[in-house]
């Protein structure tokens, strides 16, 4: 997946997480900022699981900011990928 | 969105009297005062039976004037008017910023923004997305010249154009210290762009090796995207004195700290009242922060035997009139080459669209 343009999902609503992505140039890696309400218990968790759909994805170079809302972990993955779609141009946002 | 079913969005037409009143209406009893002329873009969000629950608008990157009635704070309307909003702001812009009162900081920093400076009582700001004052900082220690033992000055400086009075500061910031870091601001909203500015400073004080130039960020006397409107009660000057503090203190906060600043300079101010408050807040402000400040006279040229100030102001009014030998008594030469490249005419012509519409 190719990322294009910065792009987001999801919301700043308890329990939902709002994630934005912006490419980055090849090489930079990938950067994530993440903020969650339940950062000490599930923190750690939560990177993990950034870091595997990122690799199912093949995404290697690219900047990611979570404001996680205390959202289930399919949530996450769900608000993830659809970022990502809209960053790459495959899925069109709410707002037109 | 089937996931707020709950809630509706409607986009109000801001050129409509009646969707204006309507927005008016529902803020005036909590206490705004709503100025459709003031905002980009507005939101009301309804509820199913057609109640409105809230609104919100914005203004550049600027959040404002976001609301929800009484009945409906224990729901999820803020956030969900906050999202949107920020949403839009984030397709245009790699931040979005909110003014509020202190005491409404949690509520924004419940959403994901993040604080920067308050002042008390009446003024905070807070901001979120892609770029923040941290990247910012990164920015200055990029730019950031190491082992310096002697004194850091700083200057804040607009040059709208660069006149012989800021090249006098600067000149004798950098005779006075080791280094200087001269802050241009970055916000387009003079008559000569940024990037003008930036070309005219650099032409003029290329002779001093030790000034280094900044760009001022979004952090840097952003006058202009200031919003007063939730603070009708408060006089006119009270506001902009705020204004002033919420400045200083995000300069001497994060900013001075970064680069080491010990000193800044700035020049008397004999014309413009805003500007003279701003001085006055720095005089309060900087002590605290162990920062000294230096108040340059303003330098003044003998023209047919009576003195006069250097403003660039009087440039810009010369400039309109077409009064060349006037405006270049006040400029330094590398202004005037760089206004006789091309760039006169574009401006002049500025001048006269901004005259029209006052």
């Amino acid at each position: 997946m190719e990322l294009k343009i910065k792009a987001q999902a999801g919301s700043f609503e308890s329990s939902d997480v709002l994630i934005m992505v912006e490419p980055q140039p090849t090489g930079v890696g990938r950067k994530i900022e993440l903020e969650s309400i339940v950062m000490q218990q599930f923190g750690d968790d939560l990177l993990n699981q950034i870091h595997r759909d990122l690799d199912a994805l093949g995404i290697d170079d690219i900047r990611v900011i979570i404001n996680d809302k205390g959202a289930l972990p399919p949530t996450i993955s769900a608000r993830l990928e659809t970022a990502l779609k809209r960053s790459a141009g495959l899925q069109a946002g709410t707002l037109t | 969105m089937l996931e707020n079913s709950d809630f509706r969005i409607e986009e109000p037409d801001l050129s409509s009297k009646y969707d204006v009143d309507l927005i008016r209406r529902f803020l005036s009893p909590l206490g705004f005062n709503f100025d459709a002329s003031a905002v980009d873009y507005s939101i009301i969000l309804y509820n199913l039976n057609d109640d409105i629950v809230g609104v919100g608008s914005f203004q550049g990157k600027v959040l404002k004037y976001l609301a929800v009635a009484p009945h409906f704070r224990e729901t999820g309307a803020f956030a969900h008017i906050a999202t949107y909003l920020t949403e839009r702001v984030m397709m245009e812009h790699q931040q979005a910023f909110v003014f509020t009162k202190p005491e409404n900081i949690s509520r924004f920093v419940g959403l994901g923004y993040h604080h920067i400076a308050s002042a008390e009582p009446l003024i905070a700001v807070l901001e979120f997305g892609y770029s923040n004052i941290t990247k910012y900082c990164e920015y200055l220690k990029s730019i950031k010249k190491l082992n310096i033992l002697g004194r850091t000055a700083a200057i804040v400086m607009n040059c709208n154009p660069f006149t012989l009075g800021h090249q006098y500061l600067v000149e004798k910031a950098a005779d006075e210290n080791e280094l200087v870091y001269l802050f241009v601001v970055e916000e387009d909203k003079s008559t000569f762009s940024f990037v003008d500015r930036w070309n005219m400073i650099q032409a003029g004080v290329q002779h001093l090796s030790n000034v280094i130039m900044v760009k001022g960020g979004e952090y840097m006397v952003s006058e202009a995207t200031f919003p007063n409107y939730f603070l009708k009660n408060e006089s006119q000057d009270l506001v902009t004195q705020k204004q002033a503090e919420l400045d200083i203190t995000i300069f001497c906060k994060y900013i001075a700290p970064v680069l080491n600043i010990n000193t800044r300079y700035v020049g008397t101010e004999c014309y413009c009242s805003t500007t003279e408050q701003y001085n006055n807040a720095l005089k309060h402000l900087l002590p605290k922060y162990d920062i000294e400040l230096y108040e340059v006279t303003r330098k003044s040229i003998q023209l047919n035997d009576c003195k006069e100030w250097v403003s660039a102001s009087k440039v810009r009014e010369a400039l309109a009139k077409g009064d060349t030998n006037r405006m270049e008594q006040f400029l330094p030469e590398t202004t005037i080459q760089y206004l006789q490249n091309g760039l006169q005419e574009r401006v002049k012509e500025k001048l006269e669209v901004c005259q029209l519409r006052h």
